[in-house]
């Protein structure tokens, strides 16, 4: 059964069943009207044990891009020992062609509120960070605002959830970062709630063991913990209605998904669409086709560093298992950037590379120098400076740096290498024409002297 | 680039009688920021976003207030405040003009935006005007990528632009 109601967009005007231009931010009032913070009251007449078996039952993959089963993450948590207990929200959405969370947050944040209400009575959380990325400033105020509402009518605060329905009372507050994608990262993120600088730590201890000032915490994402409310509303069997299973045999991909297109497409945004659709229908379906009539030429997978589909690769289906199908890192947050035939790709890869560069952390030496080595590298190769044996160096360099091959301490790296092998592989011949000859001038004298 | 060595050693610090944190800036972060975190420090990063945005930036000075204020090393305030790119560590214009250089806005046209804007002002990304009244930043992703290229002017996300829009923007701009 495909989506064929809006789940997660049930208030945000979304084409096909409503008009992008419409879209205004839901407050708690109409919130409530339209039968927000009921499954809350319905979450709170059931245990927190049924809460989490529904989740985990229902196989809903974590939502910010490595698609973690959620339920399964909820029960590595200790039992509750009565020390403070955190959820930290993952909204530091930075990574380039992802803007799916900020739709959410823009127009509906009380659906984001109630599922991290639900989230925290279900794990016994007792504190939740909502953090959210220093360039969304007016997002960050949206939800001050929205959190202030639901502070007023009693659903967090020291009163208990939903004004006393539940003695288990959430305390939640809005955490904004200052502009370093490195935050985006589950342990960095824990970092720079702490006021330090945001620098991964190794794992493990796991954040659900040790996590936000030593204590249990879970991290999850914006569209996971909204995707929450309607599990509990329709229960497992529903969401597993809709998306796919593997076709290789691997975990399934249950569930809508939000999906950001952007770049050469006529009408890109933001739709709600089952994991699995092709990337053409995405593009031909919702987005109006590509811009201008021209060709497809290839479409970054999901935020950049998952890599690049090539041009043969258009119909690729966008589920969790396009990693295992279609050489790139995975699905991401499957917010697919797509370019047309005029794209320059070594332009793409100089971008993506300079992305990486500036925002490596700095923690560890192979990312760090790495990435200033392959954005030198692939500068010197989009002006025509560059011979062949320098293409060899950075698929070289590439290969050698990230937590794959076991060299850095979070993924990062693994985003950078990912992104340019993926490219250059892909689109080899465009790099070869930019790059002269090596030669190696060699004299040999014949004869005796 | 976070991670770039600061001169802090040889740094001299500007100082000014007046303190940065009034009692009335200390008051509020006691009531409303300290009991929201486990730790003092956890405080940090909103009280940087509040000088940050009462001042226009954050000089050296303050961020000894904030040291003693929540009671830790001046030195831990500065390795935050300088590693995230958003906290500006020097004076900057009246305006912060940032522009999206990342892929979907690249692809989509920015170089001709931040080429304009450079025209425009005379600065260099990452300079300020000699007025004062602008600062040119050229950013990576502002998460808005389905109406690039895009550009933040303070506080204000501007979506879709033309070079005749951003000129309309920065032109309305009061000095």
């Amino acid at each position: 059964m495909p989506v064929t109601d809006p789940v997660l967009l049930k208030r945000i005007p979304t084409a096909p069943w409503g008009d992008p231009k419409k879209r205004t931010i839901v407050g708690y009032d109409e919130y409530v009207r339209s039968g927000g913070y009921t499954m809350l009251e319905k979450a709170l007449g059931m245990t927190p044990e049924a809460i989490v078996t529904e989740v985990k039952d229902s196989v809903l993959r974590g939502r910010g891009g490595a698609g973690f089963p959620c339920g399964v993450k909820w029960t590595f948590l200790p039992p509750p020992d009565g020390g403070r207990r955190y959820l930290a929200v993952n909204c530091d959405e930075a990574e380039p062609g992802t803007f799916k969370d900020r739709l959410l947050v823009d127009f509906d944040p009380h659906l984001v509120l109630e599922g991290i209400a639900i989230a925290c009575y279900a794990c016994r959380l007792d504190t939740a960070y909502f953090f959210i990325r220093g360039e969304y400033r007016h997002q960050a105020k949206v939800m001050e605002n929205a959190l202030r509402e639901a502070y007023d009518k009693g659903i967090f605060g020291t009163g208990g959830l939903l004004g006393g329905t539940s003695d288990f009372a959430v305390e939640c507050y809005v955490h904004r970062g200052a502009g370093a994608y490195i935050c985006g990262e589950e342990t960095g993120l824990l970092e720079a709630i702490e006021g330090k600088r945001g620098w991964p730590r190794i794992k493990p201890p796991f954040p659900a063991v040790k996590g936000l000032f030593g204590r249990p915490t879970i991290v999850n994402n914006v569209e996971t913990l909204a995707a929450v409310v309607p599990i509990i509303e329709h229960g497992a069997d529903w969401w597993k209605g809709m998306g796919c299973e593997s076709s290789i045999g691997g975990p399934p991909s249950f569930g809508p998904k939000l999906m950001g297109v952007s770049g050469h497409v006529n009408t890109p945004g933001v739709f709600e669409v089952d994991l699995g659709i092709p990337l053409r229908t995405l593009v031909e379906t919702h987005c109006g086709g590509m811009r201008g009539g021209k060709k497809f030429k290839g479409a970054i997978a999901g935020g950049v560093s998952m890599g690049i589909l090539g041009p043969d690769q258009y119909d690729a289906e966008m589920d969790f298992d396009i990693g295992r199908k279609y050489e790139v890192m995975g699905l991401g947050t499957a917010c697919p950037t797509v370019f047309d035939e005029d794209t320059d790709m070594v332009a793409v890869a100089r971008n993506i590379s300079r992305f990486f560069k500036n925002e490596s952390c700095g923690q560890c030496t192979p990312c760090r120098e790495g990435a200033q080595w392959m954005f030198k590298l692939l500068s010197r190769i989009e002006r025509g400076d560059a011979t062949t044996k320098d293409l060899d160096l950075l698929l070289e360099l590439a290969g050698s740096m990230g937590i794959m091959p076991g060299t850095t301490i979070c993924g990062l790296a693994d985003g950078h290498n990912w992104a340019v092998r993926t490219i250059v592989n892909k689109y080899l011949p465009e790099f070869e024409a930019r790059v002269k000859p090596y030669h190696v001038p060699v004299s040999v004298t014949v004869g005796a002297s | 680039m976070a991670w770039i060595v600061k001169p802090s050693a040889t740094t001299q610090i500007e100082r000014r009688n007046e303190p940065y944190l009034t009692k009335e800036m200390r008051d509020g972060y006691t009531a409303d920021l300290l009991p929201r975190y486990e730790t003092s420090m956890g405080a940090l990063m909103p009280i940087l976003h509040d000088v940050q945005h009462r001042n226009g930036w954050i000089p050296k000075q303050a961020m000894e207030e904030i040291a003693a204020f929540l009671g830790i090393a001046p030195a831990d305030v500065l390795d935050t405040a300088s590693f995230y790119e958003e906290f500006h560590t020097e004076p900057t214009g009246k305006y912060v003009v940032g522009i999206c250089q990342s892929i979907a806005c690249e692809v989509c046209g920015h170089k001709a935006i931040l080429d304009h804007v450079r025209q425009k002002l005379g600065i260099e990304p990452h300079e300020t005007t000699d007025d004062g009244k602008f600062t040119l930043l050229a950013l990576e992703c502002l998460g808005s990528c389905d109406t690039a290229p895009v550009a933040l002017v303070n506080d204000d996300l501007h979506e879709g632009l033309t070079i005749e829009a951003l000129d309309a923007v920065l032109d309305r701009l009061p000095d």
